[in-house]
């Protein structure tokens, strides 16, 4: 089955002022192919180019170099933005009653009066908004604005949902909501590429990750493949001692947690031993997305 | 059409003030050519007020539709629309249209102001409502020049280009030529500015007819070229 979106070496120029001829690359030979069903995770600083990637997918920009497809199409082709929903960052509204705003969303993607009206039901209720479905979204809250944006994406049952920083001007408890949702979207079959800079969320529920930085793409794989540390291990042990280990963490029940290198992984078991401690487990270290990304992106700043 | 319709709609809705201040201005303007209803009303002054209710209506359009687009995207509300399965010609058709129904309101507004007018200075008002007409085809033109000027250009000077491209070959002499009858608006113009209420003046359609085929060649120029320009801000 071909990739839902697919870029195929885009590159993306832009010019640095009217009168420049310098020019500045967004997005340079950037590859992806995302498949049918995962939530995908696009991470990077500010600056990095995700914006433009996203906005290459929609057709709201052409590719310097390259080209890219969209459900099967070329980037930019109207029609196939009826199976498309978008949330973009800074989400900018028509001020009209919400409900009146998602019908307008929706016949735009030339859904009939009858389903429209179900179908902006459910979204409400989806992003718990049914209650203010009569109020003019120029009096909602940011927080509000950002769910009303996420419904009308979702307003024509997309089979991708392209959501740029959707959680950006969330409550922690509308965060979980917001979670809970895309989960429930991804369960019901549509694939969801989510573009964030809280890890936290991605690490919690995209299958897979791909961060950019400078308009390159430095890594993608499966979020726990990115995770689990090749060269730490830790170590949980009971019996023994916090001294004398130099990453350690006393857990519950005298537990204590040892984080070691790979080389030093034998010679940690045999203190522990030695010490007439018992080893409970050995594993791969987990690490953070946070900590993954911050080494990625220094590395590749060569910091 | 549908989204054409649709955004057309919402183009209207969102300019819904500006009209209303410009029923007003028209209503206002009529009463002081009526100096505020005392006496009989000259018919030079009439046809002034026609004559210059007509241009502006005109400029109106061609401000309105310069600045659409640019609206649109320094609001970022474009990026919705745009997301959903509309082209862009089909956004520009609408944007046309939004400002030729506004055009068309704002000409009714005049036509009646008009017809009260004609009637206190006891003239006929038979060529009112055909210079309506002429307004409104006038209106399209100068929106749909102004808004191909405004896909390349930032929507103050697609605006001066507009009116210089509309005012310069009534300054060149040019519509002394044959040839000139093509020049978008022209002939709109001419017939403005040959406006009496005599029963001399006719309306001719062949002006509306090239005006609206001129539009037409101008919005596929606008959609040709704005097919081409990005129009995300990039906010990285």
């Amino acid at each position: 089955m071909p990739g839902v979106l697919v870029y195929e070496s885009v590159s993306k120029d832009y010019g640095s002022g009217i009168w420049s001829r310098r020019r500045v690359r967004a997005l340079d030979g950037f590859t992806l192919s995302l498949e049918h069903g995962e939530i995908f995770g696009f991470l990077g600083p500010n600056g990095a180019g995700k914006t433009t990637a996203i906005h290459l997918a929609l057709g709201f920009m052409r590719p310097s170099l390259g080209s890219g497809r969209l459900l099967g199409k070329p980037f930019g082709d109207a029609p196939t933005r009826r199976r498309v929903g978008f949330l973009a960052e800074n989400v900018a509204l028509y001020h009209r009653s919400a409900q009146e705003l998602l019908k307008f969303y929706g016949a735009l993607n030339g859904m009939r009066p009858h389903r429209l009206r179900l179908r902006c039901r459910e979204v409400l209720r989806q992003v718990e908004l049914e209650m203010e479905a009569d109020r003019n979204v120029a009096r909602f809250s940011r927080g509000m604005q950002q769910r009303i944006g996420l419904a009308q994406a979702l307003i024509n049952d997309p089979e991708l949902l392209i959501l740029d920083e959707p959680t950006s001007a969330l409550d922690p408890l509308a965060r979980v909501a917001m979670r809970e949702l895309l989960l429930e979207v991804n369960r019901a079959g549509k694939t969801i590429f989510l573009s964030s800079h809280l890890l936290s969320e991605i690490e919690l529920i995209c299958h897979r990750v791909a961060i950019l930085n400078k308009g390159r793409l430095i890594k993608i794989g499966k979020t726990d493949d990115l995770l689990v540390s090749r060269d730490r291990y830790e170590i949980i042990a009971r019996g023994v001692a916090q001294d004398g280990f130099t990453r350690s963490r006393m857990l519950k029940d005298g537990r204590i947690e040892l984080i070691v290198s790979a080389d030093s992984q034998r010679d940690a078991l045999q203190r522990v031993w030695a010490m007439g401690g018992e080893v409970l487990s050995v594993n791969p270290a987990r690490r953070t997305l946070e900590e993954v990304f911050v080494e990625l992106t220094n590395r590749e700043d060569g910091g | 059409m549908k989204p054409v319709l649709l955004i057309a709609g919402n183009f209207l809705r969102e300019h819904r003030w500006p009209v209303l201040i410009l029923f007003a201005w028209i209503a206002l303007t009529a009463l002081a050519a009526a100096d505020f209803g005392r006496g009989r009303v000259a018919p030079d002054d009439v046809v002034f007020y026609v004559q210059q209710q007509a241009l502006y209506i005109c400029v109106f359009s061609a401000f309105l539709a310069a600045d659409a687009i640019h609206n649109e995207r320094r609001s970022r509300r474009i990026l919705l629309l745009l997301s959903k399965a509309v082209s862009r010609a089909e956004y520009l058709l609408a944007v046309i249209l939004g400002t030729g129904a506004m055009a068309a309101a704002y000409a009714v507004m005049f036509a009646l102001c008009g017809e009260w007018l004609t009637a206190r200075a006891v003239l006929p008002s038979a060529n009112l409502w055909p210079m309506t007409a002429l307004i409104v085809a006038g209106s399209i033109v100068a929106a749909t020049v102004a808004m191909f000027f405004s896909t390349f250009l930032n929507p103050y000077v697609a605006t001066a280009l507009t009116l210089g491209f509309f005012s310069a070959p009534a300054f060149l002499h040019a519509q002394r030529h044959r040839w000139s009858v093509w020049l978008p608006g022209l002939p709109i113009l001419r017939q403005v500015v040959d406006f009496s209420f005599r029963a001399e003046w006719h309306m001719r359609g062949t002006a509306i007819a090239i005006a609206l085929v001129q539009s037409v060649l101008f919005w596929v120029l606008a959609a040709a070229v704005f097919e081409r320009r990005d129009i995300a801000v990039p906010v990285e």
